[in-house]
């Protein structure tokens, strides 16, 4: 890990944190996400791995620490609602970057994808990770990763181009 | 023949560019044939084109945090030793905690029944008297009466390098059941004693201990099936190190 220039570096932590941002919605809870999965590793990062072995790796356990606050985050919400609290339903993105997902249309149809499988298309079709290393990171079997994969570019291509919808965020002010 | 079209899985590998270069080029080749389809695998390949440039900069908001690794670092060290002394700050509580419940404990029991009292009250009856059960002075005689009464106790030790010299042993008996006292005494008439029972009913697992009782002082110890205690006087210095040569012993 100490291997990376700063150039190196600062751009693997841009990958992580726009990752985690589409994951988490929220600047700061990305911002969280990104910071623990740099402890994380750097508490276990004995073995030495070379760049691309490290990228996925890291987007690996950002993931399982994203679904293990999604846990926590579900049993606090449980526990809510046993003491007549109703449940929120979290969907809008937080911040400047819902500005930002307004602006671009493509950005919009990407938006309304399941969490699945934007996190998906982003380790497979932006980030560049192999099927299998998708399949490591989403702790999903490598079937499920094609057929997700096939569905994800599916709902997309209808999304852009196909039945023109609504758009699903919308600032209300 | 069917060996050229291409699977769907194979096709979005086409699209990630994740086939073998001849596969890719079968595929490519297919593609051609096939307009309808290489259309739809276009708009795949256009839309993560359209992704990556609507995606570019987007983890690079203004106001994200950096992340210095170096810092990073500094900080998962100090946090890992403020852990630890968290760690030992908690280990010392409890420690203390279990100590002072101990002593606690020894405080409230002792208000009822000193450790070993019965020691202490055997030596003033007997080790001044005749009336011992046996007389012996040979360490060795006093051994083998031991053993024979006492099966699982270890080695009694010749005590002549403290100047003491066995005089006599007494079977006596408590509502623990039998107990043994051993007198030994030194040239000048000086006489101490050996004391060992089964364990009481509230010093199971006696703490090692001494404490001054009168004129007396008595040493206990627990080892084995036995509760021990060496009674002598209180002003005798060579108490501590009998003391310490039975426990080893015993």
């Amino acid at each position: 890990m100490h291997d990376l220039d700063e150039q190196q570096w600062r751009e693997l932590l841009q990958r992580l944190r726009r990752f985690a941002l589409w994951l988490t919605r929220e600047p700061g809870s990305a911002d969280d996400l990104v910071q623990g999965t740099v402890e994380r590793a750097l508490a276990r990062s004995s073995q030495q791995r070379d760049a691309d072995a490290l990228r996925a790796w890291l987007f690996t356990i950002l993931y399982r620490l994203f679904l293990d606050g999604k846990r926590r985050e579900r049993l606090h919400a449980r526990w809510l609602s046993w003491f007549g609290h109703a449940e929120r339903e979290e969907e809008a993105f937080g911040g400047n970057i819902e500005n930002i997902v307004l602006a671009q249309a493509d950005l919009q149809a990407f938006a309304r994808l399941s969490a699945e499988q934007r996190a998906l298309l982003l380790l497979v079709s932006i980030e560049g990770l192999s099927y299998k290393e998708a399949a490591v990171a989403l702790q999903i079997p490598i079937g499920t990763v094609m057929s997700r994969l096939s569905r994800a570019r599916a709902a997309l291509r209808e999304l852009t181009e196909g039945n023109p919808q609504p758009p699903a965020l919308r600032r209300l002010k | 023949m069917t060996r050229l079209i291409p699977s769907e899985d194979e096709l979005h590998a086409y699209v990630d560019d994740r086939l073998t270069p001849p596969r890719r080029a079968e595929v490519q080749a297919w593609l051609a044939a096939n307009p309808q389809e290489a259309a739809r695998i276009d708009a795949w390949r256009n839309d993560a084109r359209r992704l990556r440039a609507a995606l570019a900069g987007f983890g690079d908001q203004p106001g994200a945090a950096q992340l210095d690794l170096g810092q990073v670092q500094r900080r998962l060290r100090q946090r890992r030793q403020r852990r630890l002394a968290s760690a030992a700050v908690l280990l010392l509580a409890l420690g203390v905690g279990g100590l002072g419940g101990w002593q606690a404990r020894q405080v409230t029991l002792a208000g009822n029944e000193l450790p070993m009292a019965d020691a202490v009250q055997a030596h003033r009856l007997f080790a001044g008297s005749e009336a011992l059960d046996i007389q012996a002075s040979d360490p060795t005689q006093l051994r083998d009466w031991l053993g024979r009464h006492f099966n699982r106790v270890g080695q009694l030790p010749d005590l002549t390098g403290y100047g003491f010299q066995p005089v006599g042993a007494r079977l006596l008996s408590n509502e623990q059941g039998p107990a043994a006292l051993l007198v030994f005494q030194d040239r000048a008439g000086q006489r101490i004693s050996l004391f060992l029972r089964s364990p009481g009913q509230h010093y199971e697992r006696m703490p090692q201990g001494q404490r001054v009782d009168g004129q007396l002082e008595a040493r206990y110890w627990s080892h084995g099936a036995y509760n021990f205690a060496l009674v002598s006087a209180a002003d005798d210095v060579r108490g501590a190190g009998v003391g310490e040569a039975l426990r080893l012993g015993l």
